[in-house]
């Protein structure tokens, strides 16, 4: 069962009240958080959150197209890393 | 601190020969490419070890993977024959990238400053999150990562083997 929509998204209290502070203070600094769960609000993007994965923070920049999932989605627990080299590209975003 | 030529590799993955397919000796591949238009018929590919060129005669879609028919490989038998083979290019044919793209392997390797000139180590890998990539540096300071965005990479060097970054507040732990 999906959750009531009376309660809205959910977001940990304590990651929305610093995301605000810092919007507040205009400032931009990573901010950790374990809570993979929280949805990402509207507030958070141009952020960068540093989520755990379980064993350590990963820092992911907030975009609009991010807004409504949750930040766990972003962030892969698990990694597996082969030996071939790929024609596989990377880049700044 | 020795610094040693990075070596950049001869051929890139493109793909890999999942199992055969039918009868008439076509093959499911998957994809290990961002660019999944290279699969077009007439194109040379390098297939396993020993790097045998292979022409691409038809490709077709086939849920995440494709079905390729090569023209050397007219039955099943044969198509068997390649079932866990990579499918490479050579470097040359890699597919040309946009400004501000760069291959895996042209990052993987480089040395990491910041702007105030601190030495970070050396990018160890890339984690590839649904939003920006990721790049984990060892060094002096452990295992840093840094995301892949204008206001943390700064500037990248190949030819220098050197990336520049701007440490954000609170992206590394302050105590070394």
């Amino acid at each position: 069962m999906g959750r009531s929509l009376k309660k809205g998204p959910y977001c940990h209290p304590k990651l929305l009240r610093k995301i605000e502070e810092l919007n507040q203070r205009g400032e931009r600094r990573v901010i950790k958080t374990w809570s993979r769960a929280s949805v990402i609000f509207p507030q958070m993007v141009g952020h960068t959150i540093a989520v755990h994965d379980g064993r350590r923070h990963v820092p992911i920049y907030i975009t609009e197209e991010m807004v409504g999932h949750r930040l766990g989605e972003f962030v892969p627990t698990r990694t597996f890393r082969g030996h071939i080299v790929k024609e596989k590209k990377t880049g700044r975003r | 601190m020795a610094k040693f030529k990075r070596r950049s590799p001869s051929y890139l993955a493109v793909g890999r020969i999942a199992t055969a397919h039918g009868i008439h000796g076509e093959v499911e591949v998957e994809i290990h490419t961002d660019f999944p238009e290279r699969f077009t018929p007439g194109a040379r590919l390098l297939v396993g070890e020993g790097k045998r060129t292979l022409v691409i005669e038809t490709v077709r879609p086939h849920r995440k993977r494709l079905l390729v028919k090569f023209a050397e490989v007219t039955d099943r038998t044969a198509a068997e024959r390649l079932r866990g083979d990579w499918l490479y290019v050579p470097i040359e044919e890699a597919w040309p990238l946009a400004e501000d793209e760069y291959y895996e392997h042209q990052i993987i390797g480089l040395e990491v400053w910041t702007d105030t000139g601190e030495y970070l180590g050396v990018v160890d890998h890339i984690i590839y999150t649904g939003a920006n990539d990721v790049y984990v540096v060892q060094g002096p300071r452990g295992e840093v990562l840094l995301p892949a965005i204008r206001d943390v990479i700064l500037d990248i060097d190949l030819e220098a083997e050197r990336m520049t970054v701007h440490l954000l507040p609170g992206l590394v732990d302050e105590t070394p």
